[in-house]
């Protein structure tokens, strides 16, 4: 086998190689003759724009993608891969953008599918709740392994899935965007644990838009764009600007709309009412468990107000809650003074972060899903649909191969570009988005925060779930911390800095945020 | 909205270049049909069909002429027909909820109550045959719509309640006809001759084939402008597509699983009333649920594997193979219940090359 020109002297072949691996999906060329090699123990980053292909290349490696031309080595020998389970059977594992858990299934099951601890021939639950607990323990993840996957919020599902993969074993572990929804205590974790797995030998291979990540996890980086390695890097070797100009072809600008001077909103904000209001709301979930206590907050026209914290305090049921999909248990939301109604909340755009789940109909046209939301009267108007479609398609850049195609077709970032474009587009008073933008690239990133700034100045009222605390810093007025079901702060952005944000996160800032709650 | 020009991302990149491009899109179409798992079962079924054929000593070459005779042609294009209809019927009642998510399995109880209220309307209420028309449809909508509240309220899925429901109201259905409208001193199980008032006219001058076949097709027509055309079928298709996704757009998701369901009982029980209403104008005991017309319209819409247009033309081939069957078992000497193992095979092909598909096209992110 020919050992590719990049590839650093190690002693016996790489872990797994991928040699002029080509596929193509009708008329787009997602991969195009990459190669790409990683050692035993090494974290490889692989980075690029949305749609450069890098799903695509490591579906290709856990055997979910055949390619068009090339082939796949591991430790120097071609393999074939078939499917998942030859690649799980080569000792890969993969934790995908799209998560894949049975909602239906508790974690432990989840985790053990397909590879289940058996006693007299049935599933040993007492077992695999065992080995689930070990590993999240060993690890951090803080995941209860009887708890039904369908309930938990999207950052503890990722776990779910990591956890998976280490069950397994196994020795080159494949994560596509792990981070995406994850607080940055959890990265952190991620990281640190993604380090201990390279110092046991396990071969990592990480996909990620954040290139602080890349820069604190890998050993090297491969960059991807139009199918094609426009750069291989040695991180120690390299910095952020570099990557930056290997993935877009040019280097970030200074973020257009700089960060919002401190405490003085745009207009007379201060004296004008509140757009959005939420009075001493309590929520219950469905075991009746409260999810939300006490709660009370406001959000003006022209502001945008944070909201942060670990995942499963309580943002989940609040966003619901303002958005019409969950009614409230007592208390009240209102929107211009006036209650929200049952059903969707027209008033209310709203981009959600589980795009899979809620936010798209995977298996429907783009077209049809960036109509979700504004259907009205009884006509549909298919040329107009489209017409709208391809007007959003071509003002947010959202690669697509056409509007009439299935939204899952598209790329991870693609199709959160396009739930951004169609929420974004609404005209309502009151704009509520969560994790805006997790899985798009940089030079997308820049300009979705500029979008969401330029909504606040049109005069929108922007409640902003995130659990990036530097997207909260860029754009908030004010950030909002939940815990266990609460508010414990309320900080102007000048005040939320790391550590007091994230001391409020853990709760441990609760008793001195006297000033946290507007009301008792 | 906003004055940016190009809000997000950068211009798309370098997508690939489209090699020989006229050439590759004819070849990537013609692929995509032959590979469709409706061309696929179908041929599939086709070859598996012959091969049997040959095994138990019957030339292909002699049975599939007299399978198209025996379903066009030597005037049993009729009868073909009359057999059509009530299956396209029926196909439509297991289409419309099935769009929304959900499996309607109860047809022949809808069917059947719907033609015993035909029936009854016909001989005691008098008139045309709207009112029992009318009264068929309410009945095969209240016994799906049913089905509705139980999801709702008790969380018994539609395709479990709807086919618990099925057998009692068949047998309802068949008590009526025995006792409280059996044809008085004959002792069959049957209703007396309805009135000629409430009889569907002819279509043309067949004697088998009614108005039914109009309506029906225009029915269907109209259902496959509203699935694609209109506000309520693109909220329907969402809901089937997913539903906390249509819930989050607005859709009144329980409200419009109920009306789906009710919508596709009303089809089956309209379909009860129009057999029950054409020759031989009357309900006889079985003569709804013999046939298998609701079966047969599954298999139909499973085959036309998620494309409502492509229904009539899959309910019209497995009509056709099964009246044709009949003539072949006539004229080669092939029993005729290999057309029925050729449907069943065709379901299977169906369900197969669905789950292999979508393993292929299957996408991550
Ligand atoms: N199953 C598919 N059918 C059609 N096109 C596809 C399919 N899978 C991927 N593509 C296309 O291939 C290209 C590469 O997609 P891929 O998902 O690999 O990008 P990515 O680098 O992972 O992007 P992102 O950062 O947004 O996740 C995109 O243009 C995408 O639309
Ligand atoms: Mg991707």
């Amino acid at each position: 086998m020919s050992v590719p020109p990049h590839d650093r002297p190690v002693a016996g072949a790489p872990a797994v190689e991928l040699a002029g691996i080509t596929k193509r999906f009708g008329d787009v060329l997602a991969n195009d003759g990459i190669d790409l090699a990683v050692a035993r123990g090494e974290v490889h980053a692989v980075v690029g724009e949305n749609g450069a292909g890098k799903s695509t290349l490591m579906s290709v490696l856990y055997g979910l993608h055949r390619p068009d031309a090339g082939q796949v080595l591991r430790a120097g020998v071609p393999v074939r891969l078939r499917s998942p389970a030859d690649a799980i059977a080569h000792g890969l594992g993969m934790v995908h953008q799209r998560l894949r858990l049975f909602p239906g299934l508790s974690v432990a099951e989840n985790v053990v599918i397909g590879a289940e601890p058996v006693r007299r021939g049935m599933l040993d639950r007492a077992a695999a709740d065992r080995a689930v607990a070990g590993l999240s323990e060993r690890y951090g993840l803080d995941v209860d392994p009887s708890a039904r996957v369908g309930e938990l919020p999207v950052g503890v599902r990722q776990r779910v899935e990591i956890l998976k993969a280490l069950y397994r074993r196994a020795e080159v572990l494949i994560l596509d965007e792990p981070t995406a929804v994850l607080t940055p205590g959890e990265t952190e974790g991620l990281l640190r644990m993604v380090r201990e797995f390279a110092a046991e030998g396990v071969s990592v291979l990480l996909v990620t838009h954040k290139l602080e990540e890349v820069l604190a996890a890998s050993d090297r980086v491969t960059v991807l764009r139009g199918g094609r390695v426009t750069g291989r890097f040695d991180t120690a070797a390299t910095s952020a600007d570099e990557l930056v100009q290997a993935m877009i072809g040019r280097s970030l600008g200074a973020p257009p709309h700089g960060p919002r001077p401190t405490g003085t909103p745009s207009g007379p904000a201060e004296a004008m009412a509140y757009v959005l209001e939420v009075r001493d709301l309590h929520l219950r979930d469905q075991d009746g468990v409260a999810a939300v206590a006490e709660v009370s907050f406001g959000v003006r026209a022209g502001e945008i107000v944070g909201l942060a914290g670990v995942a499963g305090s309580g943002q989940r049921e609040l966003v619901e809650a303002v958005t019409g999909l969950r009614r409230a248990g007592s208390g009240e939301v209102l929107l211009e003074g006036r209650p929200v109604e049952g059903g969707r909340e027209r008033r209310v755009a709203y981009v959600p972060a589980d795009r899979a789940g809620r936010a798209t109909a995977p298996i429907m046209s783009l077209a049809d899903n960036l109509l979700m939301g504004e259907q009205r009267g009884i006509r549909l108007r298919p040329d107009r649909m489209r017409q709208r479609a391809a007007a959003l398609v071509e003002r947010f850049s959202i690669r697509a191969s056409s509007v009439r195609a299935p939204i899952a077709q598209l790329s991870g970032g693609n199709a959160q570009k396009a739930v951004l474009a169609r929420e974004l587009s609404r005209d309502t008073p009151v704009l509520v988005v969560e994790e805006p933008t997790q899985g798009v690239d940089v030079g997308a990133q820049e300009r979705i925060h500029a979008l969401l700034a330029e909504a606040r100045d049109a005069g929108r009222a922007v409640l902003l779930q995130s659990s990036e605390l530097s997207e909260l810093r860029a754009l908030a007025d004010r950030v909002l911390v939940m815990f266990e079901g609460r508010v414990v702060a309320d900080l102007p952005v000048a005040e939320a800095t790391d550590e007091r944000l994230g001391a409020a996160m853990t709760g441990a800032a609760r008793p001195e945020q006297g000033d946290a709650e507007a009301t008792g | 909205m906003t004055g940016v020009e190009n809000p997000v991302g950068t211009p798309p990149t370098t997508s690939a270049p489209a090699r020989g491009d006229g050439a590759r899109r004819v070849g990537v179409v013609v692929r995509r049909l032959v590979l469709s798992p409706a061309v696929l079962s179908v041929a599939g079924a086709l070859a598996l069909t012959t091969i049997v054929m040959i095994a138990v000593g019957v030339d292909p070459s002699l049975a599939y002429p007299a399978l198209v005779r025996g379903a066009l042609m030597d005037g049993n294009l009729e009868y073909t027909l009359a057999a059509y209809v009530p299956t396209l019927g029926m196909a439509v009642a297991f289409a419309i909820p099935l769009r929304a998510g959900e499996f309607n399995l109860g047809g022949d109880g809808q069917l059947s109550l719907g033609g015993i209220v035909a029936a009854a309307l016909a001989l005691h209420a008098g008139g045309s045959y709207v009112v029992p028309l009318v009264g068929a449809a309410l009945a095969g909508a209240l016994v799906a719509g049913l089905s509705a509240p139980l999801r709702t309220r008790l969380g018994i899925p539609a395709i479990v309640s709807t086919l618990l429901l099925s057998a009692p109201a068949v047998s309802l259905a068949s008590y009526l006809a025995r006792f409280p409208l059996a044809e008085p001193g004959t002792g069959l199980a049957q209703t007396p001759l309805l009135p000629e008032s409430a009889r569907l006219p002819a279509f043309g001058s067949s004697s088998y084939v009614t108005i039914a076949l109009p309506l029906v097709a225009a029915l269907t027509a109209l259902w496959l402008y509203a699935d694609a055309r209109t506000v309520p079928g693109y909220e329907i298709r969402a809901l089937g597509a997913n539903r906390e996704f249509a819930r989050y757009g607005g859709v009144r998701v329980d409200r419009m699983a109920a009306v789906t369901l009710a919508a596709g009982g009303a089809f089956a029980g309209l379909v009860g009333g129009l057999i029950v209403l054409g020759p031989p104008y009357r309900f006889v005991d079985g003569a709804l649920t013999a046939p298998g017309y609701t079966f047969t319209a599954i298999a139909a819409v499973l085959l036309a594997a998620g494309r409502p247009p492509a229904i009539p033309a899959a309910v019209a081939l497995l009509t056709i193979l099964q009246a044709g069957g009949q003539g072949m078992e006539r004229e080669a000497g092939v029993p005729s219940q290999l057309t029925q193992i050729v449907q069943g095979l065709i379901i299977v092909i169906v369900s197969v090359a669905a789950v292999v598909r979508s393993r292929w096209t299957g996408r991550q992110a």
